[in-house]
């Protein structure tokens, strides 16, 4: 019994980082529909970013926010105004355009190898001070690192709810998701609305990446294991729902500490995929998306 | 016989009544209009009769046969043919190519789609045209060639939506002009049109919608003297004039 | 007077020319690297014009295709350590379980719309290739879990067991493979299920209402591509005498395919061909001389390569390499090309 409530513990930590990382793509793929194969190599990005400047100055990741959310952002906010809206644009009357696709996955080659080349293949660790800490409640562990990387994620979820519901550019975002053209007839830029909204994702993505480099090894390809899994957690909870990437990102963290117990972690990367076309076949708006002619 | 039933069809979307208790009756040969304020369920109607969803409650008659709920290209395949209100042509694709996948459903032989998509085109006046990519096309020759598509597949009963929306006044009566040739080599319509004075003109008999309920049917002096009518487009303020 | 004759005349003896070095090539090239290279582009030419059956005619992104290779693969490899059946008969196995996965997957994911069905096809192809990593056996067969399968090797040069000495043979056998996958795409364009997967790949509204079960064909489709993907696994596990699931199951691999046939121009008939002869060479020699100095350098070009392709010419490099072709003919014959009337 005890082993499962450890396992609980441990899926709903990781998972709680797997949700954070699936929120920036929830945004973007619920707003902008477009499924953003560069995600990953955000995340990767925000990692190195944090590693180095951990590295070199010495300070606490969690300090290290303030120079990689910026920096990520105006990094998500180029990109998708110099690649992928000139596609968007041109092709405006298709809903999904599949072009986006190819461009994001071309970000991604490249950004991936650019890391490969400058930095090299090693995995890379930096310590910190919450390094190996951990807490103890009764008998369970709690590792510092991971139980502040759950509250950062509540923290950033809460924020970010608060920003789309009661900001004047988090309503135009949510109405550009809805309906893109209504959205521009009634005054709203849909091209800087997706910039921001794409900016925000990167921003999250920064985040994810100094809350990860406590525990996380950090090396170029790092961001293709989250890849699919943040895509399959965005489904899972549902497109654009916040809430929906968290419970999402639970499910996903508890399934492979808990299956994890039983059977080789090699079989429950299986398992997440068989839920996950389950939930396709099922349900494709996901637990929490709106249904829609999926 | 009525060629086309609708009988007693509602169709629910959760709580919304879009269409409520509606019955039509449309004869062999005849052009028949559906008008209503918007929302009141037009499309919603027509989109219950040419399978796109199936009603909730009701049935739908074709020919004597129950074609309630047949998926829409099972009712194509049993000679009812659609528009679409925003015109929908395989935009890369030839003026030819587009009317070639009507024809394919009466034969599997290309040349013969061919030949009959050719003829379709001639009829419309879209021969001329037959290599433009339909991305191209004027809205006018759009709305044509979706008419034109449509006719290809060679059907009995034809449902039009809006068919005239958006075009000047003169390409409206070209298009009038066009339907009354339609009904005339047989084929039975069934329109929705918001342009009074060209469903006035060409309908032999009209129903009336609003709110998902009929209002009324008749022919066209009928409904244009009704009061019921009248409040229901113009408002109540006007019902006693 | 016979204007446009001229112009025709020589536009049929380019072709002729072209048809006659690509036959004869082994001819002249006969260094087996070389060789290697050109058989590989044949094979990916092949492998994404099955591909674009689905993915370029169907209208839909699959990303997921290096299953049906592997499943071609591994079938008539495992059907001929464990029993001995002759490759060339294994391959029609392979194929025929490939197209019934390939249906049975197709039917719930198919009626998906774009993004999900793309990515609902990553994780079938992963699912794969995880479920494949993880068996070692089964029954009396040896799969290899993540090590993969080694081929026994035959010596000498032996048809029926489908190896050869020299890579010659080879070369032949895939060039006809991909003569027969270009003209089965061609035919089907000219038949009604090649107008009615278009239809509903562009319309699906449209073409339902005019008689058209879209998802019936796309299905269809789907069977046929999974079919002939896999029997070019059985080639590729042929040549190579080697193959694990990273590899042969991968996501690279279905990306690759995928990516040959959008930069190329998906939904043609040339469009694979002309990415596969494109993008392998940049992807083969970048990594030959630069993969030691710069690793990863090939993947930072392709990327570069696909971002540029999908921002000035989406539909692919066959309409301008095409244009491209008639100013040529144009040149040559002093003539312009004829407008149909």
């Amino acid at each position: 019994m005890d082993v499962i409530i450890q396992a609980i513990i441990n899926g709903l930590l990781t998972g709680s980082y797997y949700g954070l990382a699936a929120l920036g793509l929830t945004l973007i793929f619920g707003v902008i529909k477009v499924i953003n194969f560069a995600h990953g190599s955000m995340l990767m990005v925000g990692m190195f970013a944090a590693y180095w400047i951990v590295k070199l100055t010495g300070w606490h990741p969690y300090a290290a926010l303030i120079m990689v959310v910026p920096m990520l952002f105006f990094f998500g906010y180029a990109l998708q105004g110099v690649l992928i809206k000139p596609v968007l644009e041109a092709q405006r009357e298709v809903r999904e355009p599949t072009e986006v696709i190819v461009v994001t996955t071309g970000v991604w080659y490249i950004l991936d190898n650019l890391a490969l080349m400058l930095f090299g293949a090693e995995y890379r660790v930096v310590p910190t001070s919450m390094s190996g800490q951990i807490f103890m409640l009764g008998d369970y562990i709690f590792p510092k690192a991971q139980l502040y990387g759950f509250i950062t994620t509540v923290v950033t979820s809460g924020l970010l709810l608060w920003f789309l519901k009661y900001t004047k550019m988090g309503k135009s975002i949510r109405a550009a998701s809805l309906d893109r053209d209504a959205a521009s007839l009634m005054g709203i830029n849909q091209y800087r609305v997706y910039n921001i909204a794409f900016g925000i994702g990167a921003a999250i993505a920064g985040i994810v990446g100094c809350v990860l480099i406590p525990f996380y090894y950090v090396f170029p390809t790092v961001g293709v294991v989250f890849d699919v899994k943040c895509f399959i957690i965005v489904v899972l909870g549902g497109l654009g729902s916040i809430p929906g990437a968290l419970i999402g990102g639970a499910i996903v963290g508890l399934i492979e500490s808990i299956f994890a117990q039983y059977i080789a972690s090699t079989w429950t990367e299986l398992i997440v995929y068989v839920v996950f076309l389950a939930v396709l076949f099922i349900r494709p708006a996901g637990l929490f998306g709106e249904k829609r002619d999926w | 016989m009525a060629l086309l039933e609708i009988n007693n069809v509602s169709k629910h979307f959760g709580g919304l009544k879009a269409v409520d208790q509606v019955s039509i009756s449309i004869e062999k040969g005849q052009i028949y209009g559906l008008i209503g304020p918007n929302g009141a369920g037009k499309s919603t109607l027509f989109n219950c009769v040419a399978g796109y969803y199936g009603p909730t409650i009701g049935t739908i008659t074709y020919n004597g046969e129950d074609i309630t709920g047949l998926k829409p290209w099972n009712i194509c395949k049993k000679r009812i043919a659609r528009t679409f209100q925003i015109v929908k042509p395989f935009q890369t694709k030839t003026v030819l190519y587009n009317a070639m996948v009507g024809a394919y459903i009466r034969t599997a032989n290309p040349s013969e789609a061919e030949d009959r998509a050719m003829e379709v085109l001639k009829k419309f006046n879209l021969a001329d045209k037959w290599n433009k990519a339909s991305g191209n096309l004027t809205i006018a020759d759009r709305k044509r060639l979706e008419i034109a598509r449509a006719m290809a597949t060679e059907p009995e009963m034809f449902l039009m939506d809006e068919s005239m929306a958006g075009l000047r006044p003169n390409e409206v009566d070209e298009t009038l002009d066009e339907i009354r040739k339609i009904r005339d080599s047989g084929v039975t319509i069934f329109m929705i049109e918001h342009i009074m004075r060209a469903i006035m003109s060409v309908s032999d008999k009209i129903t009336v919608i609003q709110f998902g309920k009929k209002i009324m049917d008749g022919t066209p002096q009928e409904v244009a003297k009704d009061e019921r009518v009248i409040k229901a487009y113009l408002g109540e303020s006007y019902g006693a004039a | 007077m016979n204007s446009g004759s001229k112009r025709k005349t020589i536009d049929t003896i380019l072709k002729i020319v072209l048809a006659v070095i690509v036959f004869t090539l082994p001819l002249w090239i006969t260094s087996p690297t070389y060789l290697q290279i050109l058989i590989f582009l044949l094979l990916f030419a092949y492998l994404t014009t099955s591909w674009n059956l689905v993915g370029g005619f169907a209208g839909v992104l699959p990303l997921g295709h290096s299953a049906y290779v592997g499943i071609g693969a591994y079938t008539s490899t495992v059907l001929w350590i464990t029993w001995g059946l002759s490759p060339w008969l294994g391959m029609w196995v392979g194929g025929i379980f490939a197209a019934i996965v390939g249906t049975i997957i197709g039917i719930p994911t198919l009626k998906l719309r774009g993004a999900y069905f793309a990515l609902s096809t990553m994780a079938f192809g992963e699912g794969v290739r995880v479920l494949v990593e993880n068996v070692m056996h089964l029954g009396p067969c040896i799969i290899g879990g993540p090590q993969g399968i080694c081929l026994p090797l035959v010596p000498g040069n032996n048809f029926t067991l489908f190896q050869f000495v020299s890579k010659v043979p080879y070369y032949y056998i895939i060039l006809v493979m991909l003569c027969i996958a270009v003209f089965i795409t061609w035919y089907v364009s000219r038949i009604r299920p090649g107008y009615y997967l278009a239809a509903g790949g562009e319309e699906p509204e449209a073409a339902q209402a005019l008689g058209v079960n879209v998802a019936k064909y796309k299905v269809w489709a789907m069977a046929l591509s999974c079919f002939m993907t896999a029997l070019g696994g059985t080639f590729l596990a042929q040549l190579t005498l080697y193959f694990y699931p990273k590899q042969i199951l991968g996501l690279d691999f279905s990306f690759e395919l995928a990516f040959i046939a959008l930069i190329g121009g998906r939904g043609t008939i040339a469009g694979p061909v002309i990415g596969a002869l494109l993008l392998r060479p940049v992807s083969e020699f970048t990594r030959i001389y630069l993969s030691s100095v710069l690793p990863g350098l090939h993947l930072v070009i392709f990327g570069a390569i696909l971002i540029l392709v999908m921002l000035f010419q989406p539909r692919g490099l066959v309409e301008p390499l095409t244009r491209f072709y008639d100013w040529i003919l144009d040149k040559l014959s002093g003539e312009k090309k004829e407008v149909k009337a």
